[in-house]
Formats: structure tokens, C-alpha cells, sequence
């Protein structure tokens, strides 16, 4: 199938193969914490500019998902691969947005200077760092408070501004450990929609994780449900792929056929399995 | 505004006993060798304060002082940063830590004497022995309680090791580490003094001395009050340029 364009046209020969193979393998993974086995069995793929959500309980490994995406946590058996190399350490083409904003941002930097950080962790030149600031700032909506400390921001500013941090990394993949949980309603909204469209407009794999079933749907293309203490049985309990139109709205698509079609389904699932 | 108020509020006490002080003295007729009037010890401090003595004895108890400081504490910050950071550092060092922490600090001035004889270096040696402990154990505290998320931060975002120390770990020390320093100057004032009244003939301990055996009890106790005023006065700069450095800090702190 890749014949055709392979002998027309060179340059698209290489890309295209890596453009199908997925971005990121979970190759039967398993994970003991001591005597406990917190995941097993776990296989899945994600391709890029995908966006992969995560449900689970508590406990059912979600957040050691990520680690294990950034080298933070090695599998016990099984590989993750990214791509088509096993994950050994931390990559820069990784982010991690965490939940508590508050403990990851550096209370004595600036907004900007946060924002530095992620620059200066890449050897960016210090020329180039400020016109790339700006423009990252712009981007979460935060230019005008480039200045401020992250104590003098309000919850969704500091999360804006960690994910700000994060893109500054240029990442192909964008990891979110419940990066909204802590939010009020409409920030939370606000945010879910800023954050498709930031990586609709660059081609960011996301891995989501959430306890929030709607979000799931809403965000995904793929929602995973996890298991909790899955002994011999897979972590991985249910998949749903959601085939509802891009981009989304918070009105129409909540609204739409699929939308509750998919949300009774996992509701379904979480209530069998609580 | 009201900040003064309540100032002016405390002066009240010290002023009035000092008043009883002088009316009873007076009123009893107390000619004594151990006591002197409000008044003389002012006029003491005074004269002290005119013919310089009191500020060349100042200067020579705060440069032992802050030189003691700065090498003792020093060292026990690069230990602490050391002990702070890595596990097995500590795990080699806590026996001899153990040991040695609890030897009292005046006990060593016979040896310092010996190695040293009198002046600076053998002050200094004191207070550095006695500052490097409480700095070595609150910095390795202050690093300890770093925020576990910004060591993740700084993994994930790839920093090289000795960014993360000098971008992560320090600047979130460093508020910690200020307190410590903070105590630090408390404490090498007073062993500063300890010392000189024990055995350096110089500073401000050497006058107390002087004074003491010169049968001069208004020249002590003037001694005494420019002791505690200095050692005030240190103490209120320091917590005003905390304020200043760390103001934002603290305040990101209690919001998140």
C-alpha cells in the first residue's frame, strides 16, 4: 500500500511509514508495587495526534500510567515503547501537565521565567528565549501577566501557565494527570476546549487521564477504562472509541446521540465494576 | 500606624522600671561595687561612646563574630547541601555527626587557645565550630522539605544535574536556609562575647571584663546594653531583608 507513493515521491516515503506505525506501544505492561500487582496486562497503542483518555477508580494505576511514559517508573515485565524505542528515561518531546499547579510551578519565578525554565532545560539561546515566551504566553491567553508571580494567579492562570511550560517543550506527546480535576466547572471548560484546540493546531499526541467520565468522551478520540487490582485479568477493562465530529462544542456535542450513547455505556461500565 | 503604636506602647515598662531604679537608688543612697544609677550607666555609655572605645570594641566582637560566621556557616552549608542531597553522604556522616554536634563549643577554647594563642583566629575558630552545626542540619532540612513535584518538574523537563541544584533546589531552600543563617548570627554574637569574656583579651566581652575588675559597675552595665542593642539591631536587619527577598515567596507559599 506505501508502493505507490514510495516511488513517486522520496521525501514522503519516509515519513509515511512512522505516520502509521503508532507513536507509543504499551506492550503487555505489568507493574508490582512490592507484593501488589497494580498493572497487568496492558496493551494498547496510540497514534499521532491522537488523544487517549484514561478512567479508572482510585488505585487502578492511572498516574503510574504517565510515569511510566516519562521514565519516572520502569514496567515490572513488558515494554512501552515510544517511538519504536523502549521508554528508559525522561525525553524532551515528553510533557507532563500535572493536576497540582500550585507545587509544580516555581513560586519565585515570573510567569515568563517559569516559562524559562522549559527553554533553558533545552539549551534554547537566551535571545531566542523571550520572542518565544511571548508567544507561548499568548497562546493560554497569559501575555498581558508575563510579569506576575504564579502566587498572584488565580488556579486556571497557573494551570495555563504549566501547560504554557509544557508546550514551550515543543512535545509530541502531552501527558495530563488530571490536569482539570481541581478547576471550577467553567474554567474547566474553558480550558478543554483551549487545550484541543492548542493541540489540534500542532499534532500533539495527548494521554488524559480523568475521573471525570464526561471529560473522557468529550476530550478522546479513545477512552480507556482501567481496572483496580486486576490480578490475573487485564488492566485494560473496556475501550470506547468515539466517533464524534472535531471540533468539539460544549453545547452540541454533549448533546449529540453518540455523546449519551457513550456516556450511559461508561457509565454502565464504571457502576459494574465499583 | 498602629505597628508604632504598639512600639511606643512596649517602651513604657523598660522606661518606668528604670525610673524606679534611679528614685529608689537615690532615695536609698546605694553606693555600691555590683549596682549603678540609670543615669550613670548612661552617662558611662555615653563617655564610652565619645571616646570610641565602645565602637573599636563593637568592630573587633563583629568582625570575630561574622568572620566565624561566614566560615562556619559556610562550610555547614556546603555540608548540608551535600548531606541534603545525597542519602549515602548522610548515611557515612550521621555517626560522627552525632559525636561531635554535641560537643559544647566553650569547651574548646582551651584548645583553640593552644593552637592559635589570643585574637581573631582563635575567636573566629570558636564561633565557626559553633555556627556550622545548627547551619549543616537546617540546610539539610530546608532541602529535604523541597517540594517532591519540582524534582519530577526538573526529571521531565531533563534539567542537568547541577541546574536542578542551583534552579530548583537552592532557590527553594534558600528561604529556609535565610532562617538558619538568621540564627546563626544570634548565636555567633553570643559565643563571640563568651569567648572574649573567658579568655580573648579584645571586644566587647574583653570591656565587660575590664570593667567588672575595675570596680566600674556603670561602665558594665552600659557594656551590657550596647551588647543587647547591637545584637537587636543585628537581628531587626535581618528580619527586614528576609522581607525583602523572600516577601513574594512566602506569599506564593500560604496561597498554594
Amino acid at each position: 500500500m506505501g508502493a505507490l507513493p514510495r516511488s513517486t515521491v522520496p521525501s514522503l516515503a519516509v515519513v509515511q511509514p512512522t505516520d502509521a506505525a503508532p507513536l507509543i506501544v504499551f506492550d503487555r505492561v505489568a507493574l508490582d508495587f512490592g507484593a501488589r500487582r497494580v498493572i497487568n496486562e496492558l496493551s494498547f497503542t496510540m497514534k499521532r495526534g491522537e488523544v487517549v483518555c484514561v478512567i479508572g477508580p482510585s488505585g487502578c494505576g492511572k498516574t503510574t500510567l504517565l510515569r511510566l511514559l516519562t521514565g519516572l517508573v520502569r514496567p515490572s515485565s513488558g515494554e512501552v515503547r515510544h517511538h519504536g524505542s523502549p521508554v528508559t528515561g525522561p525525553a524532551r518531546d515528553v510533557a507532563i501537565v500535572f493536576q497540582d499547579y500550585a507545587r509544580a510551578l516555581l513560586p519565585w519565578r515570573s510567569v515568563a521565567g517559569n516559562v524559562s525554565l522549559a527553554l533553558e532545560a533545552a539549551d534554547v539561546p537566551k535571545a531566542e528565549r523571550a520572542p518565544r515566551i511571548h508567544s507561548l504566553l499568548d497562546k493560554v491567553g497569559l501575555a498581558a501577566h508575563a510579569d506576575k508571580y504564579p502566587g498572584q494567579l488565580s488556579g486556571g492562570m497557573q494551570q495555563r501557565l504549566q501547560i504554557a511550560r509544557c508546550l514551550a517543550q515543543e512535545p509530541a506527546v502531552l501527558l495530563m494527570d488530571e490536569p482539570f480535576g481541581a478547576l471550577d466547572a467553567m474554567t474547566r471548560q474553558t480550558l478543554q476546549d483551549e487545550m484541543l484546540q492548542l493541540v489540534a493546531g500542532t499534532g500533539t499526541t495527548v494521554l488524559f487521564i480523568t475521573h471525570d467520565l464526561e471529560e473522557a468522551i468529550y476530550l478522546g478520540d479513545t477512552v480507556l477504562a482501567l481496572r483496580a487490582n486486576p490480578g490475573e485479568r487485564s488492566s485494560l477493562a473496556q475501550r470506547f472509541e468515539v466517533q464524534l465530529p472535531r471540533p468539539r462544542d460544549q453545547l452540541a456535542t454533549r448533546e449529540d446521540p453518540e455523546f449519551l450513547r457513550l456516556r450511559r455505556l461508561a457509565f454502565e461500565h464504571v457502576k459494574d465494576t465499583h | 500606624m498602629d505597628a508604632r503604636r504598639i512600639d511606643l506602647r512596649g517602651w513604657v515598662l523598660p522606661i518606668a522600671l528604670l525610673l524606679v531604679a534611679e528614685v529608689a537608688m537615690r532615695v536609698n543612697g546605694t553606693d555600691s561595687e555590683a549596682l549603678a544609677r540609670p543615669s550613670e550607666v548612661a552617662r558611662a555609655l555615653w563617655d564610652a561612646l565619645k571616646d570610641g572605645t565602645v565602637l573599636a570594641a563593637s568592630l573587633q566582637t563583629l568582625a570575630a563574630a561574622l568572620g566565624g560566621l561566614a566560615l562556619g556557616g559556610g562550610m555547614g552549608l556546603l555540608a548540608g547541601l551535600w548531606f541534603g542531597l545525597s542519602s549515602r553522604a548522610e548515611r557515612w556522616s550521621l555517626l560522627s555527626v552525632e559525636l561531635l554536634r554535641p560537643v559544647p563549643s566553650v569547651a574548646l577554647i582551651p584548645i583553640a587557645m593552644l593552637v592559635f594563642g589570643f585574637g581573631y583566629r582563635m575567636e573566629m575558630s570558636v564561633v565557626a565550630f559553633t555556627c556550622f552545626w545548627p547551619m549543616m542540619l537546617l540546610t539539610q532540612a530546608a532541602i529535604r522539605q523541597v517540594e517532591p513535584r519540582l524534582f519530577e518538574v526538573a526529571h521531565v523537563l531533563g534539567l542537568a544535574a547541577h541546574d536542578r541544584v542551583i534552579k530548583i533546589v537552592l532557590p527553594a531552600a534558600a528561604p529556609r536556609v535565610f532562617v538558619a543563617f538568621r540564627l546563626g548570627v544570634g548565636i555567633a554574637l553570643v559565643v563571640a562575647v563568651t569567648v572574649e569574656i573567658a579568655a580573648n583579651p579584645q571586644g566587647l566581652g574583653f570591656g565587660l571584663m575590664s570593667a567588672q575588675q575595675n570596680l566600674r559597675p556603670d561602665l558594665m552595665f552600659a557594656l551590657l546594653l550596647w551588647v543587647g542593642a547591637l545584637g537587636w539591631a543585628l537581628s531587626a536587619a535581618l528580619v527586614a531583608l528576609e522581607r525583602r527577598c523572600f516577601h513574594r515567596v512566602s506569599a506564593a507559599g500560604t496561597q498554594a
